[in-house]
């Protein structure tokens, strides 16, 4: 059970902007949403007080029991993803250009935490500095596969946050510069080989638009042509809280999931588009450095890869967002409106912590 | 304090990780950047596109489903409507339009006012319906003032009509618009500013079948609001057709029969529970619920003191007088504690308890049996046998035979009734039960009250010696079948089938041989029935008054004897005797469903 000594250790700043973004999250929810039905922006509310539960729930036990079951999870989450392909088939969700969040996402917001826990305790293993080539291999093949099954569904756009994982452990483990240019070059060529072979119509639609968003404004290209002119017809300060008139963005029904940031970009301007980046840098920033504080190898790994999680979602929401990325239906971490992906980041989060207050003693 | 590093030197893992952050750092930028630019740089850009290239996304209203009768008649319809809807983000000046469009559309400024402030806290691009039932003429006046008022939006929507008004109005049901709580509950979650939606009857019980999907319209407008190209079309999907039970003619004759009354009439297949027709007098006319905007009027209906909007057939509690004795009669049979020749002697009047107890024909009946007892509706025999079952048993047969319960209807805000019974008076009354109440029990006085679809119910039992149906109102629609063929039987009730005879028998007496039903005869049709007078105030009370105060009255009978076909019910509220004033209603009814059916 948690002892005392380990609740004074919690970093409290970090909580703080874990809350402090969900409440700015709940703040434009509750902007986007307050006339439709379904009361988003309580439901949100709701999950947060589910997040923090879960946290401290997270945090009562040590991280390195995790780690001994992690392998145990991974085998019933592949179990679960293989069986969603079949059960999954005939649910046009991830076809319909309209639906950008499927509930397809919670299988696979799970398969993140796992995969997190199973990557820090496959490398964890190795004494060395540099990545081996073993571990390497092995690692592919432990999010190849889940990465196989959720592409297959098919949902290219959840199966590419398992990626950004992969890449941070190789980093981390010591990958070497000339083997990263390599990986490059092979992502390249598996991107033009996918837009040849395995890329829908849609999907390609999609990265065109970013390009282009003027060719096709009725198809793919509209909800990113619509996001930038909520964002511009923002200007510097916004329109005001709840006044975002901008009705384009009227009948996305992503505007307070997948699309909040430009919600708040149209209410607040630049100003308080940049300072929710600046909030969302600053969660990045307070993980990222929390890698000093952990007392051994598989904490470093955890906290990283947590990191390396929220800021490829992050990053490719925002880019959504404003227009240089293709759609491809990522939630932004802690402030779009969705209970499973809150809660895995919740639990991300919670992991970080965890790490963080056992680093002085076996307690 | 300085941190010791127990296991091994972490280092490089450190030096990787800053090397991350600042990466991460950098992508912020380039993400920061391209805020600036979009924001900042091609702000002018992205206003005047916000501005003059306006989408605007309406609704196309689903049609709602049809609503029939058995033969097809159709009972609720759809007719075109126009509406006035107003887009406050068109206007320029609200101070300026809103007296002008008041006046344009014929309604009171400070109505219009109202209203505009009841959806005050909702987007401004969401349409605001502000008047229904335009005409024609309404219509063109506005289209022509289009550039004066580009905020007024006229839109065509099916809207409900009801051909026949009142008629079968309690079964159907009205519709209201949803008010601003309910569109943001979950229950109503693709409902829209301005939708309609069934509040009793049919139209409340079977809206996920009548509701349908409506459609959307999403097309780009310019800054007068005249469409530009249409960017996505979602047809509307219309909603079931119902079949209901229901038979026009009958429904059309009892309605008939009531009018100028204050009553209920059901007609009911006994086999299978259709409800042939259902009617409750005073009624309303569900067309004028669908106008949005008349709230005096509704509130009139229902501070009426006779209150049309309340079905009483399934609403309506009364006691069931006389008709009671159908159930003593079984009761006391299955019990023992009577017989078919078990004869008792009516003097007028009883002494029971130290009190007396009179029977309705003040001359006395003289020494009769079961059948006769039922034929002439003699109270004192009842007194008698009741005394002899105790109200314990009598509860329990009552309950047993169906009454005191709700019927299980598919129409909403049926009542259960009561059946008093000992346990029940200490709980709802804190009072011992009275060994008296017993005998006014014993003839459906006192506390026992029941809906007339019990009746109904009860009478169908009746009918078809001991199988209970569940009264229906839809035939078919949606998944659920044409219900031809097997009859619903629930299931049966322990009374032996020799007993129902006995008491079918006074029944087939009480119509045929002179008895208080005999108004209820149609030659050749062996109808057999019950009549109820019951009594609103006690009789001594009401010679105290020296007021002639009238009983209500029943009659609920079925025909043919062997192998009935139809149960007939009639209540009439304050309508004297049952055999003067229900039984002659009842038996055109009895006639009619012989013409059509027989």
């Amino acid at each position: 059970m948690i002892d005392r000594r380990l609740f004074e250790n919690i970093d409290w700043f970090l909580l703080g902007l874990l809350l402090f973004n969900s409440l700015v999250g709940v703040a434009f929810i509750y902007s986007s949403s307050h006339y439709l039905p379904g009361n988003y922006y309580l439901r949100q509310l709701a999950w947060i007080a589910v997040g923090l539960i879960t946290l401290f729930l997270f945090l009562t036990v040590d991280y390195k029991i995790l780690l001994a079951y992690s392998y145990y999870a991974y085998g019933l989450v592949i179990l679960v993803l293989f069986g969603m392909l079949f059960l999954a088939r005939g649910i046009a969700g991830a076809k319909s250009w309209i639906r950008l969040s499927s509930f397809q996402a919670q299988p696979s917001e799970v398969a993140k935490i796992v995969l997190i826990l199973v990557l820090a305790k496959l490398f964890s293993r190795d004494k060395g500095m540099l990545l081996s080539t073993r571990d390497m291999l092995t690692s592919l093949a432990l999010v190849g596969v889940p990465f196989f099954l959720v592409a297959c569904q098919p949902d290219l756009g959840t199966a590419i946050c398992f990626l950004p994982l992969l890449l941070a452990a190789w980093v981390l483990a010591g990958l070497k510069r000339k083997a990263l240019i390599w990986i490059t070059i092979f992502l390249c060529l598996a991107g033009g080989a996918s837009w040849r072979f395995y890329l829908k119509e849609y999907q390609k639609r999609r990265v065109t638009s970013v390009v282009f968003p003027g060719r096709d404004p009725r198809g793919a290209g509209y909800q990113t042509l619509q996001s930038r002119i909520a964002l511009g017809s923002g200007g510097f300060l916004g329109k005001g809280y709840k006044k975002g008139t901008q009705s384009q963005l009227r009948f996305l029904p992503a505007r307070h999931t997948d699309f909040i940031f430009s919600v708040i970009g149209e209410e607040l301007g630049f100003v308080g588009a940049a300072v929710v980046l600046l909030l969302c840098f600053s969660l990045l920033r307070r993980v990222f450095s929390s890698v000093e504080k952990s007392r051994d190898r598989p904490g470093i790994y955890i906290i990283f890869l947590v990191g390396a999680m929220l800021t490829f979602q992050t990053f490719v929401n925002i880019a959504m967002v404003v227009g240089v990325f293709p759609i491809i239906g990522i939630p932004l971490p802690l402030l779009s409106y969705g209970g499973s992906s809150l809660l895995a980041n919740y639990i991300g989060v919670a992991l970080v912590l965890n790490v963080k207050m056992r680093r002085f003693a076996n307690i | 304090m300085e941190r010791t590093r127990i296991y091994e030197d972490l280092s490089p893992f450190l030096r990787r990780t800053k090397g991350t952050v600042i990466a991460v750092g950098i992508f912020f930028l380039v993400l920061l950047f391209s805020l600036w630019k979009v924001q900042i740089l091609d702000h002018e850009k992205y206003w005047k596109l916000a501005e003059s290239n306006r989408i605007r996304e309406s609704v196309l209203a689903a049609p709602r489903g049809l609503i029939l009768d058995r033969q097809g008649v159709i009972l609720a319809d759809n007719a075109a409507s126009f509406k006035a809807s107003i887009i406050r983000e068109n206007c320029q000046n609200h101070a300026l339009s809103l007296p002008k469009i008041s006046q344009l559309l014929g309604i009171e400024e400070e109505t219009l006012r109202l209203r505009m402030a009841k959806y005050e806290s909702w987007p401004l691009f969401m349409p605001i319906v502000v008047r229904d039932n335009l005409s024609l003429e309404e219509v063109s006046r506005i289209e022509a003032r289009k550039l004066e008022f580009p905020e007024l939006i006229v839109e065509v929507d099916p809207r409900r009509f009801y051909p026949f008004g009142s008629l079968a109005a309690h079964v159907l049901g009205y519709l209201q618009e949803l008010t601003p709580e309910e569109l943001k509950s979950e229950k109503f979650r693709r409902k829209n500013l301005g939708d309609l939606v069934g509040r009793t009857g049919v139209e409340r019980q079977y809206e996920s079948l009548l509701e349908g999907a409506n459609g959307r319209l999403a097309e780009v407008v310019d800054s007068q609001g005249r469409p530009r190209q249409v960017l996505a079309r979602v047809e509307p999907q219309p909603g079931q057709t119902l079949v209901l039970n229901l038979d026009f003619d009958l429904q059309k004759k009892a309605t008939e029969l009531l009018e100028g009354r204050e009553g209920a009439i059901i007609v009911l297949d006994p086999k299978r529970g259709e409800l042939l027709a259902l009617a409750s007098f005073p009624t309303f006319d569900p067309n004028k619920f669908i106008t949005r905007f008349t709230p005096e009027e509704w509130m009139a209906l229902v501070n009426r003191p006779d209150h049309p909007l309340e079905n009483r057939a399934i609403r309506g509690l009364y006691a069931p007088g006389s008709i009671f004795k159908l159930a003593l009669a079984l009761g006391g049979l299955d019990s023992g504690v009577v017989t078919e020749q078990t004869a008792f002697f009516c003097g007028g009047t009883v002494q029971l308890y130290g009190r007396p107890f009179s029977c309705w024909f003040a001359g006395g009946h003289g020494v009769l049996n079961l059948t006769e007892a039922i034929r002439q509706s003699c109270n004192i025999y009842f007194y008698q046998t009741g005394r002899r079952m105790g109200i314990e048993r009598i509860a329990e047969y009552a309950q047993e035979l169906g009454l005191g319960a709700v019927t299980g209807v598919d129409i909403d805000g049926e009542k259960p009734g009561v059946i008093p019974s000992p346990a029940w008076s200490q709980k709802v009354r804190k009072t011992p039960w009275f060994a008296g109440e017993t005998i006014s029990v014993s003839i459906g006085q006192g506390p026992v009250v029941v809906t007339p679809l019990q009746v109904a119910v009860f009478t169908a039992l009746i009918a078809n010696r001991g199988a209970r149906v569940t009264p229906r109102i839809l035939r078919s629609g949606g998944s659920i079948p044409l219900s031809d063929g097997e009859p619903l039987t629930q299931s049966t009730s322990r009374i032996r089938p020799q007993d129902f005879e006995v008491v079918i028998k006074g029944m087939w007496k009480s119509v045929n041989e002179e008895g208080t039903g005999r108004a209820a005869k149609v030659e050749g049709f062996h109808v057999c029935g019950k009549t109820g007078s019951t009594q609103i105030v006690s009789r001594e009370r009401a010679e105290k008054m020296k007021k002639e105060i009238k009983t209500h009255s029943w009659f609920t009978g079925f025909a043919p004897r062997d192998n009935p076909q139809v149960v007939v019910t009639v209540l009439v509220e304050y309508g004297g005797m049952g055999g003067a004033t229900a039984a002659p209603l009842a038996k055109e009814l009895f006639e009619l469903f012989r013409k059509k059916y027989d």
